[in-house]
């Protein structure tokens, strides 16, 4: 009986996730940032892994799957949800391997040595059950949900290297981490900020009035006077929703113009960006990369007539390509574009990518 | 006893809380009460027919589940036991659903009315809630709407009763429906409707003088909204229509409102939403309309590719130019799917098709060289090659065999045939069931036994089909526009939306309404004071400028004439503005010397009045 509570308790829970999922964000995407996503997927997944049925690894890693697999469904365009289901399939063949008391190390490297001495016995069933699995496994959730709480503040940490005095900074739209990062500058460094204001949005004005209210000089302008103010500026910092495994970014629409007007003018372009927000996709899902929103931000319903014989499309995002990226800056420090592979390899499990 | 007192004393705190714990509820009338789905309707009821292949009832509940509303009431009447089923097997009654839906079926409704008062005769709903119909489509988030009406009933002490919500848009917008454009008067601060019209049809509006008078100095009168059908209503609501046992639909009621005003002093408002979509698919044509907004992405996030239903397998992939394309689609060599297009899941397209602004259901086979411009296709259609579809609905099952045209505004209904080499003319529909069967079965219409329809069905078997109107190989028959009505009438309703029908008696006939609406306001004799004062200050206006009379002689006989019957202050210098200003459409002519003469009268008549306001 109470186990058949718990079980409708968490498929509603489930629900009402993907619900909101499916309906949230009417414009640049969901009304609570991809922080508070990445959060709530993990409590949800660690819900899960307390009160789901299940006896050994495997099964576990099945339900996850499935349940990521519908989450994914649900909104293609947020990946960080994907992400934090990655990261907890990745923790719990970790702390498999560790009890079935094998070595971390030498499992997950494929190297050619091991394609030739190991053979066969690389096959692993995750069938084996073991007692503490699942509080190791809970315990090593919480560790990352802790990590996720202080991921803000560790980027904000590293300000003080990279922004210096009378610098003049550019940023396009609103990210919570670059405003972090920047109120953390500001508390010893003077600078000037311009923030271009990213129609239709139009984010930047929020961006801006956050940053002024912490004493930094900031000035609004609009997106077509971007390339006309990059020969000033000495630094572009921007957020994104995603990066791509390619290096790439899936960022707010404009950010491609910037990008580009500030490798025409040898500009840096540093991107402050979380590690759950990197993703295993690469650019060329044509179908699912893309989010298109309600036409009515470009051409309001009152234009009339008119909108019958124009089409009218509004997406939210923008791909930028890795060459014109000169700096990531996460929460465990700054790294190059190229060097992104890496990274991913050492937060997901190759078979993970595909869910 | 302490218990009660101790209540008491909380009372304000728990009732507070209680009215904010209170679940949202809303009622969903699942019946249109008319038949301008009519001869579709007769197989599937309005609220379940498909609009980008999802059951309209679907969109309405998702905006209300999205909007907060956690139980609604499903009133149905015409074939409930279908949208029964469909509801029972959808998502939202699932135990997991944050919306509770009952559903209530009853026969004898013929009306938003009836339904109302079966709310309040069953005490269903205990607070504020939202009224909508079965076919509406809507992403607009009302918690605001839902605030402010709270906001004002709490202020006002419940004068307030309803408020409806609009949605801002111009004339010309084809989502506007033009049965249902209004014309409000309104209050801009409090936003109080003070007067309400549906304007199709009419040439000439009028607003009576006295709404202008609420002592309120900031008014809107408003052309450019489209009425979404959506109302935030109070539990007052039901029990005025209990009252009232001839308000049929809300504009009844609204108007019943207004004119009952002094009586009962009840209010409605009114919230206009700029962002967000909402409209309700009335007939044909605003099924066209909101089906293309849908597909454009209007109504974002209840898109096709979100698959806000949960069903399996209706999940369809979005691609650029608002190209949907559900599972297992095939696509034969040179077809072209131009721009928004909505392709079913199992859907095989011939080869060297052109699709355009179409949707198109499940399991259809579409052959070679099919053109389709503005086509809905329900599930499993099949169209043979060379056809050229434009501007129609096919439904579920229809067969169109080769080298058909349908042109503009056709509808084929349930399982018809439309034999090859046939041009079907605008505006026809074709339907399995017969015309006349209509007068044979009117007892039947409501019943939803399977056993009766079959028994209309061998009656229909027995009269052929006529190979000129449907063709050599088809099967169904030609439904016309019904004759009848248009006695009655002006207009015809045919399924498309509204024809003028060119009838010479037509102007005459709202000419007669509008003088008898006259005759009706002009019982009470205050008011024949009034339009006999009216006339002869225009009698002396007119006296003066033949006889070039000094104004202050013309001053003095208004003023005497004011005396004489009786007529307030305020009232004389509308008066004489009016007549002022209407005279030179009178006189046309010296306009000009009018305008001086006319003009130099009103100052001297205002110096008079205010000097007798100081004598008074």
């Amino acid at each position: 009986m109470p186990g058949a509570d718990k079980e409708t308790a968490i498929t509603e829970r489930i629900e009402a996730f993907l619900a909101d999922l499916k309906r949230g964000g009417s414009g640049t995407g969901p009304l609570r940032g991809s922080g508070e996503m990445a959060r709530e997927t993990t409590y949800l997944l660690r819900r899960i892994t307390a009160q789901a049925r299940w006896s050994s690894a495997g099964d576990l890693m099945e339900i996850i799957r499935n349940e990521g697999r519908r989450m994914t469904a649900a909104q293609p365009s947020e990946t960080t949800v994907g992400n934090m289901v990655r990261r907890v399939l990745k923790i719990i063949r970790e702390e498999y391997a560790r009890s079935r008391g094998s070595s971390e190390e030498t499992e997950q490297q494929e190297s050619l040595h091991k394609l030739l001495t190991s053979g066969g016995l690389s096959e692993e069933n995750f069938r084996q059950q073991f007692v503490h699995l699942k509080a190791n496994v809970i315990e090593a959730i919480n560790e990352l949900l802790t990590e996720l709480d202080g991921t803000t503040d560790n980027i904000a940490m590293q300000a003080l290297e990279h922004i210096h005095s009378n610098e003049v900074i550019m940023t396009v739209g609103r990210s919570r981490t670059v405003e972090a990062f920047l109120k953390d500058a500001a508390r010893k460094r003077k600078f000037h900020v311009i923030v271009a204001e990213c129609a239709p949005f139009c984010q930047g004005h929020e961006m801006a009035t956050g940053l002024s209210k912490a004493g930094i000089e900031t000035t609004v302008i609009a997106d077509a006077a971007i390339f006309a103010v990059m020969s000033r500026v000495n630094k572009v910092i921007i957020g994104t929703q995603t990066v791509l495994a390619n290096g790439g970014l899936r960022a707010v629409n404009g950010a491609h113009s910037v990008a580009l007007a500030a490798r025409h003018h040898s500009t840096p372009l540093i991107i402050c960006a979380p590690m759950f927000k990197l993703s295993p996709q690469f650019p060329n899902e044509e179908d699912t990369f893309h989010k298109f929103v309600s036409p009515h931000e470009m051409l309001p319903f009152t234009a009339g007539e008119i909108l019958s014989k124009v089409n009218v499309h509004c997406p939210v995002f923008d791909y930028v390509p890795p060459e014109l990226i000169t700096l990531f800056i996460s929460n465990i420090g700054g790294n190059a574009p190229s060097y992104i592979y890496r990274l991913m390899s050492e937060l997901y499990h190759p078979e993970d990518h595909e869910l | 006893m302490s218990s009660r007192g101790g209540k008491q004393k909380k009372g304000n705190v728990t009732s507070e809380q209680e009215e904010e714990e209170q679940p949202l509820q809303a009622v969903l009338v699942a019946d249109s009460f008319n038949r301008r789905f009519f001869p579709i309707s007769k197989d599937q009821p309005r609220a379940l027919l498909p609009l980008g292949n999802v059951a309209m009832i679907d969109y309405t509940l998702e905006f209300l589940t999205s909007t907060g509303v956690q139980e609604t009431f499903v009133f149905c009447c015409w074939m409930s036991n279908k949208i029964k089923d469909h509801l029972l097997k959808s998502k939202w009654c699932r135990p997991t659903s944050p919306n509770v839906v009952h559903i209530i079926t009853s026969d004898l409704y013929r009306s938003l009315g009836d339904v109302l008062r079966d709310v309040d005769a069953k005490n269903l709903v205990r607070n504020d809630f939202i009224l909508v119909y079965g076919d509406v489509v809507s992403n607009i988030d009302v918690s605001q709407a839902l605030q402010e009406h709270r906001h004002r009933r709490k202020v006002d002490k419940n004068i307030s009763v309803m408020t409806m919500v609009f949605k801002e848009s111009s004339p010309g917008h084809k989502s506007r429906c033009e049965e249902d454009d209004v014309i409000v008067a309104m209050d801009s601060k409090s936003k109080r409707v003070l007067h309400y019209q549906k304007t199709q049809g009419l040439k000439k509006l009028q607003f009576p003088m006295n709404i202008f008078q609420h002592g309120s100095d900031e008014f809107e009168v408003r052309h450019d909204l489209l009425d979404c059908h959506i109302s935030i209503c109070s539990p007052q609501v039901a029990e005025l229509f209990t009252d009232n046992f001839d308000y049929q639909t809300r504009s009844d009621f609204v108007r019943g409102i207004l004119v009952n005003e002094e009586i009962l002093g009840n209010q409605i408002h009114l919230y206009v939403t700029q962002d967000g979509y909402g409209a309700r698919v009335s007939n044909l044509q605003m099924y066209d309309s909101v089906s293309s907004d849908m597909v454009r992405r209007w109504v974002y996030p209840l898109t096709p590719e979100a698959n806000f239903t949960d069903q399996q397998g209706q999940g369809c992939t979005h691609s650029r130019h608002n190209v949907y394309r559900g599972a297992e689609v095939s696509l034969g060599q040179g077809s072209q799917m131009e721009e928004n297009v909505l392709i079913g899941r199992d859907t095989s397209i011939g080869a060297n098709c052109r699709i355009s602004n179409s949707v198109i259901g499940n399991n259809c086979t579409i052959g070679d060289n099919v053109v389709l411009d503005r086509a809905y296709m329900w599930n499993n259609v099949h169209i043979s090659s060379n056809v050229e579809i434009h501007q129609s609905v096919v439904c579920d099952g229809a067969v169109v065999k080769e080298a058909v045209r349908l042109n503009k505004q056709c509808v084929l209904a349930y399982n018809v045939v439309i034999g090859p080499n046939l041009s079907l003319p605008e505006g026809t529909v074709v339907s399995m069931h017969h015309p006349e069967e209509e007068e044979e079965d009117d007892d039947d219409e409501f019943l939803s036994d399977d056993q009766e329809v079959g028994h209309s069905k061998d009656k229909t078997r027995q009269k052929a089909f006529n190979p000129a109107e449907v063709g050599p190989e088809g099967k169904g028959y030609i439904w016309k526009a019904s004759m009848d009505d248009t006695e009655d009438e002006e207009l015809a309703q045919c399924l498309w939306g509204l024809v003028l029908n060119p009838d010479p008696e037509s102007d005459s006939e709202s000419e007669a309404s509008e003088e008898s609406q006259d005759h009706s306001r002009s019982v009470s004799p205050e008011i024949d004071d009034v339009n006999a004062f009216q006339l002869e200050v225009l009698g002396t206006l007119q006296r003066g400028l033949e006889e070039n009379i000094v104004c202050d002689n013309l001053v003095l006989e208004i003023n005497s004439l004011k005396y004489a019957y009786n007529i307030t202050l305020k009232e004389v210098m509308q008066i004489l503005t009016r007549v002022v200003l209407e005279y030179p459409f009178q006189q046309q002519g010296t306009q000009l010397t009018t305008l001086q003469y006319t003009g130099s009268l009103l100052p001297k008549c205002n110096e008079g009045q205010r000097a007798e306001t100081v004598k008074e």
